[in-house]
């Protein structure tokens, strides 16, 4: 069932993990959803700040070049940004996922990401 | 990955050539997980190559992580944070096509990283390098073989 449009920022410095994410959004229910995405952290902050209307979900990786996922994370909630930022990665640590909240991510999830896994994060955000 | 749902439709379809696929699939049983069958659930009328879209790119972008892999292990002697910054790239990516086997051989690389171990390293990155060159055989002969079933094997794929 087709649910609301969304804007989401994909974070993701690999070119597979970004399509494998866009097509899971999309079979979440996303046909409409506008996806934007940023190789790195840096890309990322920029995106949010000149973003026309702000967004709806970030998915955001820990490790990329120039600017890693917790940097990232840091200066968008410094933005006084409050949208939703999940943290994607392979590492599953306590330690990681810590890190990652203590940066002021939302919430956390394993790469891969998949149909199953944005369900679930769409429907804790209320964005499904 | 499920060998009972792939006899399934191999004993329901007469196509030799879609059995000749089915067996290709049943072969790679053990190199892939369940995440290639979320990747191929993803396929649909509108992305119809979808799965050998992502495949490619996973082999455009594994080469390019391994090649720097073997630079690194040769120029930057016991750097064993820079080689396992880069083998968790090469982790992630197998991660995304389930392919398991490989992914597991990244990750003996990435434990002799932590135990500062350059042999237990230089074992495992050969290790990688030839799950690699496996999966790439297994994989060509599958889509070989769907190619070749044509319309009905792409209608018909077997659901791993």
């Amino acid at each position: 069932m087709a649910r609301k449009m969304i804007r989401v920022l994909l974070v993701e410095d690999e070119e597979i993990n970004r399509v494998v994410a866009r097509a899971a959004l999309k079979a979440a229910g996303g046909g409409g959803d506008v996806v934007d995405e940023a190789e790195n952290g840096a890309v990322a902050v920029q995106r949010v700040r000149d973003a026309a209307a702000p967004y709806d979900l970030v998915l955001m990786d820990k490790q990329m070049p120039v600017m890693d996922g917790h940097e990232a994370t840091r200066r968008i909630r410094g933005m006084g940004v409050t949208t939703p930022i999940v943290a994607v990665s392979s590492d599953g640590l306590p330690a990681d996922v810590e890190a990652f909240i203590t940066s002021g991510a939302d919430d956390f999830t394993s790469k891969p990401l998949s149909k199953e896994k944005l369900g679930i994060i769409l429907a804790k955000f209320r964005l499904a | 990955m499920s060998l009972e749902r792939i006899v399934s439709r191999v004993t329901s379809n007469q196509s030799r050539k879609l059995a000749e696929g089915h067996k290709a699939i049943a072969n790679a049983i053990g190199y892939l997980d369940e995440q290639f069958c979320q990747v191929e659930d993803l396929q649909d009328e509108a992305s119809p190559n979808f799965v050998e879209e992502v495949v490619t790119l996973f082999f455009k972008d594994s080469g390019r992580l391994m090649s720097n892999i073997e630079q690194a292990l040769d120029k930057y002697p016991r750097d064993f944070n820079r080689w396992d910054a880069y083998m968790q790239q090469l982790k992630g990516s197998c991660s995304s096509i389930g392919a398991s086997r490989m992914k597991n051989e990244c990750m003996s690389f990435r434990d002799s990283c932590g135990q500062g171990n350059v042999e237990g390293c230089m074992r495992s990155f050969q290790k990688v390098k030839r799950e690699h060159a496996i999966l790439r055989q297994k994989l060509e002969s599958y889509f070989q073989l769907l190619r070749q079933a044509g319309p009905a094997g792409a209608a018909t794929r077997p659901v791993m």
